[in-house]
């Protein structure tokens, strides 16, 4: 009677793991990678996963950096990312076993936020790199109320605080009381509250903050579209290999230069690529 | 020292301690009380017609005639704010270039705030992404929309040294003297009209599934995924725990051997969660590749480990605390001693074992460190059984932090998050109750 019991239960446990492994991979997708990206990435999964029900999808937001090491470990299929991959990513991938192949999925603009109350209208990329580099402390200094500025960035990890790097700071270290925190959402709810604050998110994470213009150009699709605007970048999705064409990776890639893909990337804030041809 | 010295301290400390209780309590209402309130809003709130159609459309529920007459009764209302705006838009063609410009900015903000109220407006393209779909849900948003519709915000910043003040601009004025004008009291006069606001009672926010990032629908992923990850994490604790207490009281002796286990086990209560988060990408998904990426099967195992400790100490205590009377009377009738553990020990051990168990059930439930990289995701879908081996899982703890930090349009569904922490901690509360009740009533079984 006992003997019996165990072996049902070992031959259960067994059934599930072969189970298990005959389910594998046919309908997964493992996206992990930017905080900028994740609006797009979940708009498309939810898309994608309400046209193939059999389809399991999921999204982390980890921060391009991680999406990147993810790739590499071949811990996911897609990494969105917000920059593009470094050398040495690419390297360490090679070591790996991993072809990195660049998906450009959309444009996207770093918009310089603060607080609605805050007077700024416009600044310069000198002005800007200022303040980041704890030349300028004091709203004062730049026509507005005399409080000190609370500078706010991303994380090292994040594609946006890279990509800011190479367009903004110009090689120029960031000072020691910039504040680092780990996504675009956080850095909208830290100046949404935070009167005296400036940040910086993607275009799809302006709600309740006030953009300032950049050399004098507003942060809209528009002047990201016909480059005027300067703080500007692509956004990726990364993949390993080419997709093969029939598998829903390809698809799911896909759905970025297709009409519907492009109304979405629209519709949550980016500005979609150009028509395919 | 003098007596009354001795009375008057005597008095300090009780006053002090209850002092703390009271501060204790205070601090718990403070807490939870608008965790309570906000939480239960997620499933008791004032719902629109929107928010039934989407039910309807989305999960097939709800009465199809009564609604199809509540949106018919809501279009009824509606009907006369779009025909205004069809009769400005012809206006605005002819108005002169510079009064247009200005005029149709204007007009575009305050049609994207009526379609954040209303929804799509009747003969658009049928927008992309369901969140634009459908338009207020819940008549306390609705309120707030209401509001960006009717007011224009702007900020005065004619005092540069102290900072801009908000104002709100009717935006009925931008528009005085056109076709849409009356539009404003109309939509001010009829928005109960236009909406319909009920009291609603959703309880499928507990088992519905998430749409458009959490825009719409419920937890159900969350709680799929919060559930297995709690039970797997228990089923791979338990054996452990209970086969390292057996032995630790039942098969040693003492001895430095043992001392150096038990301040083992006690450093690894006392490690950061966080570290255990690590170790369980680096062993479980990169060294031993249980999974090919994070997943449910990686996560429970590390929260197994992360109860570990607190599992081995409650068996132990439960062990200890059988009466060696009960080892020497079934050692006297001939048993062995794996027989006497397994037949007379652990089964007089049982209640302090389960309590320890649940307890830890509820505390690897509500952990959020271990399972960011292991198993926990933004959006995924509620999981069978089967795909928890080689799946990851959105799971309560991680995104309640998730849509606290990260979500795009947080402020839009604060109610949901709130849904979600209220469950959570209602599902630790109800665990910590259960083991109580658990406990009592299995002893109360045994002294009979």
């Amino acid at each position: 009677m006992k003997v019996s019991r165990k072996a049902l239960v070992g031959a259960a446990a067994g059934g599930l793991f072969a189970a298990a492994a005959l389910a594998g991979d046919a309908g997964k997708i493992v996206i992990d990678g930017s905080t900028t990206v994740g609006p797009i990435a979940k708009a498309f999964a939810e898309h994608y996963m309400s046209r193939n029900p059999s389809v399991v999808i999921t999204v982390s937001e980890s921060g391009s950096g991680n999406g990147a090491k993810s790739l590499i470990n071949a811990a996911c299929d897609v990494a969105t990312m917000s920059r593009p991959m470094k050398d040495s990513e690419k390297s360490s991938a090679q070591g790996a076993g991993v072809l990195p192949i660049e998906n450009v999925v959309a444009m996207d603009g770093i918009a310089l936020v603060v607080h609605p109350s805050n007077p700024a209208g416009s600044l310069t990329i000198e002005q800007i790199r200022g303040i980041y580099t704890g030349v300028t402390r004091n709203w004062k200094e730049l026509g507005g109320p005399d409080l000190p500025i609370v500078v706010i960035s991303r994380d090292t990890n994040s594609g946006t605080y890279e990509s800011f790097e190479t367009l903004v700071m110009a090689k120029q270290k960031m000072f020691e009381k910039v504040e680092y925190v780990g996504s675009n959402g956080a850095i909208r709810q830290r100046v949404m509250s935070t009167p005296a604050a400036i940040g910086y998110v993607g275009l799809a994470f302006m709600d309740g903050v006030k953009p300032v213009k950049v050399d004098g150009v507003e942060a809209t699709p528009e002047t990201v579209v016909s480059g005027e605007y300067p703080v500007a970048r692509p956004l990726y999705m990364y993949t390993n290999g080419r997709t093969r064409k029939g598998t829903h990776l390809h698809e799911f890639i896909g759905l970025a230069s297709s009409p519907e893909g492009r109304r979405i990337i629209e519709d949550v804030g980016f500005v979609p690529l150009k028509q395919a041809d | 020292m003098q007596l009354g010295t001795r009375r008057m301290l005597d008095r300090a400390f009780a006053g002090s301690g209850v002092m703390a209780i009271v501060l204790m309590g205070a601090s718990l209402i403070l807490l939870l009380a608008p965790v309570f309130v906000k939480g239960i809003g997620a499933v008791f709130f004032r719902g629109t017609v929107e928010h039934r159609r989407m039910v309807l459309e989305k999960f097939g529920r709800g009465d199809r005639a009564s609604v199809g007459t509540e949106i018919a009764e809501s279009s009824a209302a509606r009907a006369p704010v779009y025909a205004a705006m069809k009769a400005f838009e012809s206006e605005l063609e002819n108005a002169p270039a510079a009064e247009r410009r200005v005029l149709s900015r204007n007009y575009r903000e305050f049609k994207s705030a009526l379609k954040e109220l209303l929804g799509p407006i009747p003969g658009e393209l049928r927008p992309m992404l369901m969140r634009d779909q459908y338009g207020q849900t819940r008549w306390d948003r609705a309120r707030v929309k209401l509001q960006k519709t009717l007011y224009r915000e702007e900020w005065d910043y004619s005092n540069p040294a102290a900072g801009g003040v908000r104002m709100l601009k009717p935006r009925a004025l931008d528009f005085a003297g056109t076709a849409l004008a009356p539009v404003f009291p109309l939509i001010e006069r009829d928005a109960e009209r236009m909406l319909l606001p009920r009291r609603t009672v959703y309880w499928r926010f507990l088992t519905d599934d998430s749409f458009d990032s959490h825009f719409f629908g419920g937890i159900r992923a969350e709680m799929t995924g919060t559930f297995y990850l709690a039970v797997g994490a228990m089923i791979f604790a338990l054996p452990m725990a209970l086969g390292a207490a057996v032995y630790l009281t039942e098969y040693t002796r003492g001895g430095w051997f043992v001392g150096f286990l038990r301040t083992c086990i006690s450093t690894l209560a006392g490690v950061p969660s966080i570290v255990f988060g690590l170790f369980g990408l680096a062993f479980f998904i990169n060294t031993v590749k249980v999974s090919d990426s994070k997943s449910v099967l990686a996560g429970s195992l590390t929260l197994a480990l992360l109860i570990l400790p607190t599992m081995i100490r409650a068996a132990e205590e439960a062990i200890r605390a059988v009466p060696s009377t009960y080892r020497e009377a079934a050692l006297s009738l001939g048993a062995g001693r794996w027989h006497t553990v397994w037949s007379v020990v652990l089964p007089a051990a049982m209640p302090g074992i389960l309590t320890g168990t649940v307890i830890s059930m509820g505390r690897a439930a509500g952990e959020t460190a271990p399972i960011i990289f292991t198993a926990a995701v933004s959006v995924g879908r509620p999981l069978s059984i089967l795909q928890t081996f080689n799946s990851a899982s959105p799971a309560l703890s991680w995104n309640i932090y998730n849509l606290a930090t990260e979500h795009a349009a947080v402020d839009e569904i604060r109610h949901v998050q709130f849904g979600m922490v209220f469950v959570l901690v209602s599902l630790v509360l109800i665990l910590n109750l259960a083991a109580m009740i658990l406990r009592a009533r299995i002893a109360g079984k045994m002294r009979a």
